[in-house]
């Protein structure tokens, strides 16, 4: 299981070369949604399944609708790509997945969950009380959290103020 | 801007450098300094010309660079001793790499290449903001931190900065360039007295903030940008071109003004300490920065250059910006003699 870890992570660092640097933005926001699935499966393989749902409802559809906007906006009918080894990468993911899915240590044929602290049908989850405490105790942090991702939204919308007031115009 | 989203933006600001210093959570830290980066950005680049843009481009990948290590760094603390406690960052490579993001915040060399380029590229009052507030939450993480940080690395960093701010600050005219320069030696001095003693840390700090507004707002109010600008200061304001020699001597450290202190006191903790090489290779490096100063002096107050006009006073219209740097620039005059009576 280390191994599926492991090669997730490696393919997460891929994702992220690819999320900077990309010749159309409509492969960086397309790299964003696979790192972002592909640290969603991390999570889960450590243990927090259910923070993983969240990011991966909650950010990877923010990151869905980033790029149906980049799509939108940079409208380029034929998009410069890395190059033609796209094929040959996806290709290749998948027969990784696939072998370590086949001949893994076994303990994917049997029942229940595979994960760090779990083994079959003796699950734990490591991320459910922390979660709750965030909206207990942990209350403050979670308001200045909102408050900043609030802010975010100000500072974008007032960097890229449209026509010719915003900062970031196409020259 | 919307005047309600630039205040919105200027009181984030002020909240993301408050949430900082008021944390001893390391999450709560990062947010703060998150919180911090964020709201300036679109200050940066308020202007909207292509230098504002990259000013604001290379401020934000910087500062997210170096908030992602202090976040790693504080990750890697409590994955290896179960605690998020600032004061409390003991493993191995841990505070090695807290200084060096602490240095890139800050833009202590090796790593402040960003800062004259950032300073450039924005208006004035917005380079006074970034040399004076957007120093303040990193020195309250130095502050927290300061007793487990590698001494030598830290000492490293800091006779690094005083040098590369004095050496570097030679060749510039243009002003923002040139206190940016002065930014880093006197963050250098700061960093060196922050090994032995948090208060004159503090002391240092609030001098250099006092000095550097001073020299800032007497460059708003002149809508200075160059040296050559401030040749004709003296028929803008010749009571302001005096004091100008008054705040640009006291930024480099001479003895009858404010200035002066923090170096002196710096240089009796390392003597006490048996660090005379450290203290005299600070000392002979803050020279270059001097050597600035003292052009800047001369091309203000000390000469008239030749010029065309024969009218004592400039043609001007009336100024727009009603900016007085006079009740800072008294204490940069007036407060050496109280030194005795601070309290360390």
């Amino acid at each position: 299981m280390m191994y599926l870890i492991e090669f997730f992570l490696v393919c997460f660092v891929i994702s992220l070369v690819g999320i900077a640097c990309n010749p159309s933005p409509y492969f960086g926001a397309g790299s964003l949604v696979i790192a972002a699935g592909l640290g969603c499966g991390v999570l889960i393989l450590l243990g927090g399944s259910f923070v993983s749902l969240v990011l991966l409802l909650i950010y990877l559809g923010g990151m869905l609708v980033v790029f149906a906007y980049s799509v939108a906006l940079a409208s380029d009918p034929f998009p410069e790509s890395w190059g033609n080894l796209g094929g040959y990468l996806i290709s290749y993911v998948f027969l990784m997945v696939l072998l370590v899915f086949m001949f893994g240590e076994g303990e994917f044929i049997s029942l229940g969950v595979s994960g760090m602290d779990s083994c079959g049908l003796s699950v734990v989850r490591v991320d459910l009380s922390g979660v709750s405490l965030l909206y207990y105790l942990g209350g403050g942090g979670l308001l200045i959290c909102g408050w900043a991702l609030l802010l975010t939204l100000f500072v974008v919308l007032e960097l890229t103020r449209g026509l010719v007031r915003g900062s970031l115009r196409v020259v | 801007m919307n005047p309600i989203i630039s205040s919105l933006l200027i009181s984030n600001l002020a909240l993301g450098a408050i949430i900082v210093a008021a944390s001893y959570h390391w999450f709560l830290a990062w947010i703060g300094l998150e919180l911090n980066t964020l709201a300036i950005i679109p200050m940066l680049a308020k202007q909207h010309h292509p230098r504002a843009t990259e000013a604001a481009t290379k401020y934000f990948i910087i500062q997210a660079t170096a908030s992602s290590i202090i976040l790693l760094s504080s990750i890697i603390n409590a994955w290896h001793t179960g605690t998020w406690d600032i004061t409390q960052l003991t493993t191995h490579p841990t505070p090695t790499l807290l200084t060096i993001a602490l240095a890139m915040k800050l833009g202590l060399a090796p790593m402040h290449f960003w800062l004259p380029e950032v300073m450039q590229g924005i208006n004035t009052s917005t380079a006074l903001i970034m040399t004076t507030w957007q120093k303040l939450p990193p020195m309250a993480l130095l502050y927290l931190t300061t007793h487990q940080l590698p001494t030598m690395i830290v000492l490293l960093l800091a006779v690094l900065s005083v040098l590369i701010g004095g050496w570097s600050g030679l060749n510039q005219t243009q002003l923002r360039k040139i206190m940016a320069f002065s930014s880093i030696a006197h963050l250098g001095w700061m960093l060196t007295i922050s090994t032995i003693s948090n208060e004159l840390l503090l002391f240092t700090l609030m001098i250099y903030l006092l000095m550097t507004t001073s020299m800032f707002m007497t460059l708003i109010f002149s809508t200075a940008k160059t040296t050559k600008d401030l040749g004709v200061l003296w028929a803008t304001s010749p009571t302001l071109s005096t004091t100008t020699m008054i705040t640009l001597m006291a930024l480099g450290g001479l003895p009858p003004l404010i200035g002066f202190t923090p170096k002196w006191l710096i240089l009796q903790e390392l003597t006490i300490n048996h660090l005379t090489p450290l203290a005299t290779s600070i000392a002979l490096t803050s020279l270059l920065s001097l050597m600035f100063y003292m052009r800047l002096t001369y091309i203000t107050t000390l000469t008239i250059s030749p010029n065309t006009t024969n009218l004592s006073m400039k043609w001007r219209f009336k100024p727009t910006k009603t900016i007085n740097p006079s009740p800072l620039i008294m204490p940069t005059l007036l407060l050496l003699p109280i030194t005795p009576l601070i309290l360390i």
